[in-house]
């Protein structure tokens, strides 16, 4: 079975609120909490343009699988150097489910109305397991399509709005999907064929 | 052929008679015993105490320190389950593990103590550290992979094992699930008023939210023809796997099981099998109000009249919630239920809530007939998870 790649993102923070200007009106009205959060949106609702897949979705036909390096550690810091400098009242309510790597993945599916699976990896080096599992998950008709990506510290150095972090996404298909709704074909990647459970 | 998926090995750290194994844990469990007490937080000190369900590490003969708690309580329980399956030798064994905070205690010492520019700490405040650490030590040259999916991390490990098997990447996986009690939990669940003063009471009308606890769990998945050609002992099958997203709030369920229902629906599809085959639901039971409302208008919703016939219990009613062993702790119920023909209860069960209707196995374990068993779990994000494991 062919699985190809019909859509691709990539932003950093510095671009993250101009692209969600771009289509705030097609998404739910979510609270934007942090700069991750911001940045994620704006590349999966990037990479959904990209595909020329409709959104909200709406469905469960669409399954999104994000890893995320260290990035995710600088909310754990803020969170709980909050706590030291400020004992019990420095808690933050708001801050505290960020510290969860997979509320950036919530946070896409609820802007979205994304449906189907969603799965968050931590990983320290490349996105190689995250595209890989996302296109066995397809391959696997476990889901239709997938949208794999990561979000990675590109500059510890630099300010958030500077481009801190980096985004990058794709929208993986069956070929033979793609093909029928004209879809653009960026790349083939090699899935095994194998029956689900 | 399918390339089906079995269970061979088993391991298990709880606060329930933590490092006797697996049969003594599962004959504790099925007493109904309570492994909840008042503690204070792990290291800040603050003049307030939480019912929580931790491991006492007293029992062993070294001192481990806090911070390398969390790596003791895998390597536990993965040589556990390693030895259980017999399974050394194996040269492309994976490994797939869920943690929601990883080794949180590590990194709160180093920030309590300023330490942080120290070498090394990057990498072991790392989430992924866990799964690199233990591949190198183990010498587990497969598929190797770390899921943080909330509450639902430990179903999701292996659920994707058992795809990584299917797909045919390898004929071993070891998934498992591992987290630690933290203040940087304790305080944060606390924040959002979920955390109960009370005892936790899955299901029951006077239940008023979670209790946190800690543990690690392993299971070792094989593919069915190269288990059965080394003549492994085989637990059970997995029969399906479903992840799904409620795509509605971030710390709080669908309110009518969304989500959930659809995961359901999904996996009894993938396993092939009738809605009447299932003996046993073990449930998430936080023991918050939304989640075991959302659990129990799921459960309806997918097994119409069929559900009042089906005994569901919370085994965190015993445990707490693990975080990211909850998952595999909670697999291992399941095919502990379907070895032992037992179904662990729902202990501090006493009044009834009308909403929540069904058969909660109150307080005493059953000897009941069970071939097929589902485990379900969710967390903040709105994530999902449901897997379902059939005799062998």
């Amino acid at each position: 079975m062919s699985i190809v790649v019909t859509g691709i993102s990539k932003l950093t923070n510095a671009e993250a609120e101009r692209i969600i200007n771009k289509f705030i009106t097609g998404i739910k009205p979510i609270r934007i909490v942090n700069a991750l959060e911001q940045l994620t949106i704006a590349a999966v609702g990037s990479v959904l343009d990209n595909a020329g897949v409709a959104f909200p979705v709406g469905t469960s036909s669409i399954g999104i699988y994000i890893e995320i390096d260290d990035a995710i550690e600088d909310i754990k810091d803020e969170y709980f150097n909050n706590i030291l400098n400020e004992g019990t009242m420095g808690v933050s309510p708001l801050l505290f489910p960020y510290t969860s790597p997979n509320a950036l993945a919530a946070q896409v599916s609820i802007a979205f109305d994304i449906r189907g699976e969603s799965i968050t990896m931590p990983i320290n080096h490349s996105c190689s397991n995250v595209i890989e599992y996302a296109a066995e998950c397809v391959a696997g008709k476990y889901i239709s399509s997938a949208i794999a990506g990561r979000i990675i510290l590109n500059d510890r150095s630099s300010a958030v709005e500077g481009g801190k972090y980096v985004a990058e996404f794709f929208l993986l298909e069956k070929l033979d999907i793609a093909v029928k709704r004209g879809a653009k074909i960026y790349r083939h990647l090699k899935a095994e064929t194998h029956e689900n459970f | 052929m399918k390339n089906n998926v079995v269970i061979t090995g088993m391991g298990i750290v709880s606060p329930l008679r933590p490092f006797k194994g697996i049969d003594i844990f599962w004959d504790a469990l099925c007493l109904g015993e309570d492994s909840i007490k008042r503690m204070n937080l792990p290291l800040m000190n603050i003049d307030r105490q939480w019912p929580m369900a931790g491991i006492d590490m007293s029992i062993l003969a070294d001192d481990i320190n806090m911070e390398d708690k969390f790596h003791f309580l895998s390597e536990f329980a993965l040589n556990m389950a390693m030895t259980d399956a017999g399974i050394n030798g194996y040269r492309n064994i994976g490994l797939s593990i869920g943690t929601v905070l990883g080794n949180i205690l590590f990194k709160e010492k180093k920030l309590m103590d300023g330490t942080r520019d120290k070498k090394g700490y990057e990498g072991r405040c790392s989430l992924s550290f866990i799964s690199s650490y233990l591949a190198d030590k183990y010498n587990l040259k497969g598929p190797n992979i770390v899921v943080s999916t909330a509450c639902s991390s430990g179903t999701d490990a292996i659920g994707i094992a058992a795809r990584k098997i299917v797909s045919g990447k390898t004929d071993v996986m070891i998934a498992g699930g591992v987290d630690v009690l933290s203040d940087f939990a304790i305080l944060g669940f606390d924040s959002l008023q979920a955390l109960t003063e009370d005892k936790i009471r899955p299901f029951e009308k006077n239940r008023t939210g979670l209790v946190l606890g800690e543990g690690a769990a392993f299971v070792v998945l094989e593919s069915g023809s190269h288990a059965v050609r080394r003549g492994a002992r085989i637990y059970g099958n997995v029969l399906g796997y479903t992840s799904r997203a409620d795509a509605n709030h971030l710390t709080g369920p669908h309110r009518e099981g969304r989500g959930l229902t659809d995961a359901i629906n999904q996996t009894i599809s993938e396993a092939n099998i009738s809605l009447c085959d299932v003996n046993y639901i073990n449930a998430h039971g936080t023991g918050t109000t939304y989640n075991d409302l959302m659990e129990t208008k799921a459960i309806k919703r997918v097994f119409g009249k069929t559900a009042y016939e089906i005994p569901v219990s919370s085994t965190k009613s015993m445990l707490g919630h693990s975080f990211g062993a909850a998952g595999v702790t909670e697999a291992i119920c399941c095919l502990l239920s379907i070895k032992n023909n037992r179904i662990p209860p729902t202990i501090n069960y006493s009044v009834r809530d009308p909403e929540c209707d069904l058969d909660y196995v109150p307080n005493v374990s059953r000897q009941h007939d069970v071939k097929i068993a589902i485990s379900l779990s969710a967390g903040f994000g709105g994530q999902n998870s449901v897997i379902i494991f059939g005799e062998a």
